[in-house]
């Protein structure tokens, strides 16, 4: 009776302002809704963050209590001729599948933009890598680039067209099993790009173009004056969340190379894997992933304040 | 005009086969016979197709152990998930409080720290907690990256909802807690329902986690089952691809469903690519 009373006060005294007041009422309702939430990201996101911090700072081996080293991880990895082939590895891993992706994707979404009839059917075809586990995708690759012809599928086709006359061991390579990582990556990431650049390209006003082609300016003036620019924003973030999840893959490269040969396909997760469980030293494992932060605290600070002020 | 129409049918052909071509390689391995991939012959169609990679994967390995446990986390992980995230993004949508917006921006930001920074100190978590090696390692691990995302999602779903109606249950005596589970989630059931299948999705693809966090070869999920019979032998690709085929399915049928909700909320620039 008496909580009626009082919710009746409070919502009938906003209408009367207009708005519920901005301060103290719902504080309570609110606790109580986000507090699963709050103990989630406190406990197991937040808490491990901190305790990633504390233990590059240690010389933890797994079995050995932890001992505080100061910033000894940070200074041999500097030094450490392994790390920095894994910083170049990580970079054209990262650079060449973004920069496939941004292509292809702005490819893919002119298609599906021209396409009339089945664009919807199309859209969700084309987003089928996107939603197949990685693992999968990353096990599809490896046979697609297999050196024997009955289970490579490269090998088979280039074979039986006669362009080649023995298989090639593309994943034997330093630089094929770059390729093929990236490739994989490719696959699994462009339809992302694609379809993200259709929705850009349908919320560019119809009048910009139809008084482009007024004024005559041909398909591809139209293109880069007006479809480009429109797409910007979209461009932007798109690109950055695609970069920081792409410097960060583990799964592709794991399940098709584990890194190699030799460390030729190494990168910030997977050697962080590697010497956390591989060598059991888990607080230079830890201070491998740190040394991207930096990094993605500026990714992650732009994309937020583009979402949020796409969202407001 | 005629040049577009050619150019778009050339480039939808492109794309179609760039798309299906490794599907169909993994698809047609998975019906061909042992000596047919020893020898290389029938390469590109199965000519005598036979079932019996299918039969050996669930007679033969722990695939289908593999496959429930799978399959039990992400009911788990995409059930905890929905009630947390829809109380969160309700919350964060609607509901007047000090510092709202600042729970929002944690909200995106929590959702863009990459797994693989936290796999190392998650799992000392972990360890502490007595959970590592079992599938409850999964149903603590995985709602760290589905429950940012699905929050995310469901602010904006909510967002989209007229206020009105909420008022008018307040006003009818209504309190918060009612007029959240009694008029606002029943017309967010999309928006949850396509949380949920991204949910079920992301637990079902994830792969670092699992590896890191389960030794237990009866308690391992798909993704990372499938990783042991790459390397524990290597003759049965055949049976590799045939669990490929089965693995895939469910998400594509699930994603088959809601697809155009997915494709709103991809617009809207909040999933992972």
């Amino acid at each position: 009776m008496h909580r009626d009373g009082s919710l009746g006060v409070a919502v009938a005294r906003p209408r009367a302002a207009g708005r519920r007041p901005a301060l103290g009422r719902d504080t309570g309702t609110a606790l109580l809704f986000l507090s699963p939430l709050f103990v989630l990201v406190v406990g197991l996101i937040l808490y491990p963050c901190f305790r990633a911090v504390w233990l590059s700072l240690t010389d933890k081996l797994v079995g050995y209590p932890e001992r505080f080293v100061g910033l000894r991880n940070y200074e041999y990895l500097v030094h450490d001729d392994a790390f920095h082939q894994v910083i170049r590895n990580s970079l054209v891993f990262t650079v060449g599948s973004v920069a496939l992706k941004v292509v292809t994707g702005l490819a893919m979404a002119l298609v599906l933009d021209a396409v009339v009839k089945g664009r919807t059917f199309f859209r969700g075809l084309f987003l089928l890598p996107w939603i197949t586990s990685t693992v999968i995708i990353a096990l599809t690759w490896r046979w697609m680039f297999d050196a024997f012809p009955g289970r490579g599928f490269f090998n088979s086709v280039l074979l039986d067209l006669g362009l080649m006359d023995r298989p090639i061991a593309f994943m034997a390579t330093p630089a094929g099993a770059m390729a093929a990582v990236v490739v994989a990556n490719w696959w699994r990431g462009f339809p992302f790009f694609g379809v993200s650049l259709l929705a850009g390209m349908h919320s560019i006003p119809r009048e910009l173009y139809e008084a482009a082609s007024v004024d005559g300016a041909v398909a591809w003036r139209r293109f880069w004056h007006i479809t480009l620019p429109g797409l910007k924003h979209v461009l932007i973030v798109t690109t950055l969340l695609s970069f920081i999840l792409t410097i960060n893959d583990f799964n592709i490269i794991y399940v098709m190379t584990r890194g190699g040969p030799g460390s030729a396909t190494q990168v910030f997760a997977t050697y962080s894997y590697q010497v956390a469980f591989g060598q059991l030293r888990w607080g230079r494992g830890v201070t491998i992933s740190i040394f991207l932060a930096p990094l993605l605290v500026v990714g992650i600070a732009l994309i937020t304040r583009a979402l949020l002020r796409e969202r407001t | 005009m005629r040049a577009r129409t050619v150019l778009a049918a050339v480039g939808l052909i492109g794309f179609l086969l760039v798309i299906l071509v490794p599907f169909w390689w993994i698809a047609s391995m998975s019906f061909k016979t042992y000596e047919q991939l020893q020898f290389a012959t029938s390469i590109y169609v199965p000519r005598q197709f036979t079932w019996e990679n299918y039969v050996g994967l669930w007679t033969e390995t722990r695939f289908p152990l593999w496959l429930r446990n799978s399959l039990t986390t992400a009911l788990v992980v995409t059930l905890v998930t929905t009630v947390i995230a829809s109380l969160g993004g309700y919350a964060v949508a609607r509901l007047r409080f000090p510092g709202r917006e600042s729970v929002a921006s944690l909200i995106l930001i929590l959702y863009l720290i990459p797994p693989a920074l936290l796999f190392i100190p998650l799992y000392r978590v972990l360890a502490e907690l007595g959970a590592t090696n079992s599938l409850s390692a999964l149903f603590l691990s995985y709602p760290t990256f589905t429950v940012p995302f699905c929050t995310w999602l469901l602010i904006g779903f909510f967002k989209a909802l007229p206020e009105e109606l909420e008022e008018a249950a307040l006003i009818d005596g209504a309190t918060r807690i009612r007029a959240f589970v009694r008029v606002l989630l029943p017309l967010a059931a999309p928006g949850l329902v396509a949380s949920a299948v991204f949910a079920f999705t992301l637990s079902w693809n994830e792969f670092l986690y699992a590896l890191v966090f389960i030794q237990d070869e009866r308690s391992l999920t798909v993704p990372v089952g499938l990783n042991l019979l790459i390397y524990g032998d290597v003759f049965h690709w055949g049976q590799l691809m045939a669990a490929s085929v089965i693995t895939t399915i469910p998400v594509v049928a699930l994603y088959a469903f809601i697809h155009r909700w997915m494709v709103e909320g991809l617009a809207a620039g909040a999933v992972k690519g």
